[in-house]
């Protein structure tokens, strides 16, 4: 893939601490639409690394390209126009509407009014503000977070390919956080930017980064996937960074689709429960899936329920909640498996339509790996 | 609703007919309208100079005071303004009748008249400055980082932070300082008259001298009306020019 931004040796040493690199010939690559987490133990130098990709700070050696252009040649006032910028208090002007907010940089880059007005609704609409209502509001009658979401789509106006995001969410409620972890993450799924996000706090790191980015005292520690970091560590100090229950946090990043065994075996609704019955000795199990002529979910069948005399298994189904779409997590899953006493956990697509189950030694074997 | 839109405005409205009906009364007892009537081309002429002694020297201050104010939070000269700011606030504690007579005394050791509307002039002018210096740097100074970091890291150059930013968050504050000043100015400038300024003064050290407080309402009543449209029309001109993001909360509409 296309390598969007490209950090070479990239060396910050601040005026009046000069024994002391804040940045330390700092590389990576990161590709196009990826998401890359800059985290670390605070002072290790991640809002430092971050703020020289727009030069808010000046790099003390090295080079940065930003698709292919050394930035030290870009005009900069130009490069950062051209990357968007959030910031951990959002820094809304509070003298402007929300629409005049959005409209900063598309207005400094000449954009005509009605194509500023129009990117401002789609953007609000992207994050799920009413345009009507919140375009003529000022910054202080929003709330937290609705002025961090306006800070996102403000950063996004004049789509530049790179965001730099700046704690974003770290000024936010854990509840309202989660929300805006995952609204952003549906967001990216759509406009794919290449996005620097900095944060202090480990779990968001791996659950919003395609790429990890750890930093200790300056110094890259480890660049990878989060998969790939929780389950080789470069060495101890990630091993302790990550927490002792880096395992439990695998559980969070993958999903049940990754874990489950496929096409498990169920009975139509239609069937005589003298099949079923045979069907669950046969098979050595307590209990049935019961589905419908398109394999949907209707609950399950157990020797109990078999009991009774009925002609079709649909008689004495049982339902259940005991389900999740395939793209939940496995943590999510572990949890409901506890929650009810099926013994496993139904996993279903879209329609509701079962295609595979879990149970707790799926889980274990997945996490051996 | 509408009760509670109507007190506010009754509550502005009762207290400022009372002043009127007293200061009619005084106006009539003392026989002040019967003197004004009666030198009413002395009337006309002493409030058009009192009028360009506020007026001028308030200007004057303003496009200083603004200036100086905003100089003061630029890069490089930033060192300089905790001293200015020293200055400032010495300054402002000083009489104004003292700063006239500071004029009188000091601008004939430079070579100028110390008597005269220039150094009347002068002399409210420098006692205009201090607060619209001091809430001008004062405004500024109090914009968020986090804004300006904002305004930074998306590419405005420093005149667009300065004018879309930094001057329209700190407008608040400085039409704070405009107002404090012009109400300092209104009342200063009869002293004007003690140093041959003109002015409305001169009815009132008349009347005061004459122990005729005729004489002395016909001066000091349109000085006060001067002072209150002063003020009103400044509040008007805030509520206009001012951002609704950032009024003072009483103004913001309901949500």
């Amino acid at each position: 893939m296309n390598i969007m931004l490209k950090l070479e040796n990239v060396t910050k040493i601040y005026p009046g601490a000069e024994h002391i690199k804040a940045v330390d010939d700092l590389s990576f690559d990161l590709s196009e639409g990826e998401i890359c987490t800059v985290v670390g133990p605070s002072g290790c130098g991640k809002t430092t690394a971050m703020k020289m990709i727009n030069r808010l700070i000046p790099m003390t050696s090295g080079k940065i390209y930003i698709d292919g252009q050394n930035i030290n040649r870009l005009d900069t006032i130009e490069l950062r126009r051209n990357i968007g910028y959030v910031i951990q208090n959002i820094g809304l002007f509070p003298n402007m509407t929300i629409a005049e907010n959005i409209a900063v940089v598309p207005k400094m880059k000449g954009w005509d009014k009605d194509r500023i007005t129009e990117r401002a609704e789609s953007l609000l609409e992207l994050i799920n503000l009413a345009p009507e209502e919140f375009m003529d509001r000022y910054p202080r009658e929003l709330s937290g977070g609705q002025q961090q979401r306006i800070g996102v789509a403000r950063a996004m106006a004049a789509d530049p390919p790179i965001m730099l995001m700046d704690e974003p969410f770290g000024a936010i409620d854990p509840i309202n956080r989660e929300h805006l972890q995952n609204e952003f993450l549906r967001i990216q799924e759509r406009v794919k930017k290449t996005i620097v996000f900095v944060t202090h706090d480990i779990d968001e790191a791996i659950k919003m980064g395609d790429k990890i980015c750890l930093l200790k005292a300056g110094k890259l520690v480890q660049f990878d996937g989060p998969e790939k970091m929780l389950t080789e560590p470069a060495n101890d100090f990630v091993r302790d960074f990550l927490g002792g229950d880096r395992t439990l946090k695998r559980l969070n990043l993958l999903k049940l689709k990754a874990a489950m065994k496929p096409d498990p075996p169920v009975i139509m609704q239609g069937e005589s429960p003298e099949k079923a019955k045979a069907m669950l000795t046969e098979l050595k199990v307590d209990n049935l899936i019961v589905v419908d002529a398109e394999k949907r979910l209707l609950g399950y069948v157990n020797h109990e329920a078999l009991q009774k005399d009925v002609d079709e298994v649909r008689k004495v189904t049982r339902p259940t909640d005991c389900f999740l779409p395939a793209s939940s997590s496995l943590k999510d899953g572990l949890s409901e498996i506890f929650t009810h006493d099926l013994g496993y956990l139904i996993v279903v697509d879209d329609d509701k339509k079962v295609i595979g189950i879990l149970d707790t030694e799926d889980i274990r074997g997945i996490l051996r790996r | 609703m509408e009760g509670r839109a109507f007190t506010p405005i009754l509550k502005k409205i009762i207290p400022v007919l009372i002043t009127i009906v007293i200061v009619a009364w005084l106006y009539k007892i003392y026989g002040a309208w019967a003197y004004t009537v009666k030198n009413l081309a002395e009337f006309f002429r002493l409030t058009w100079e009192h009028l360009v002694l506020v007026v001028v020297s308030m200007v004057a201050a303003v496009t200083v005071g603004v200036g100086l104010g905003t100089l003061m939070t630029r890069k490089g000269f930033d060192r300089l303004s905790p001293a200015i700011m020293g200055v400032v606030n010495v300054w402002q504690s000083f009489p104004s009748l003292g700063v006239i007579a500071l004029a009188y005394g000091f601008l004939p050791l430079l070579g100028l008249s110390g008597i005269g509307a220039v150094p009347a002039l002068i002399a409210l002018f420098f006692t205009a400055v201090a607060p619209i210096v001091r809430n001008t740097y004062a405004g500024i100074d109090a914009v968020s980082n986090d804004v300006i970091e904002a305004a930074t890291g998306m590419g405005m150059n420093p005149k667009q932070i300065l004018f879309r930013i930094e001057l329209p968050n700190a407008l608040p504050v400085i039409m704070g300082g405009i107002r404090t000043s012009t109400a300092l100015i209104v009342g200063t400038a009869p002293l004007a008259f003690l140093i041959g300024g003109g002015g409305l003064g001169f009815w009132i050290f008349t009347g005061i001298a004459l122990m005729d407080m005729g004489i002395m309402i016909a001066g000091a009543v349109p000085v006060a009306l001067i002072a209150m449209v002063a003020d009103f029309a400044l509040a008007r001109t805030e509520k206009i020019v001012v951002s609704r993001g950032i009024q003072a909360e009483e103004y913001q509409v309901a949500i």
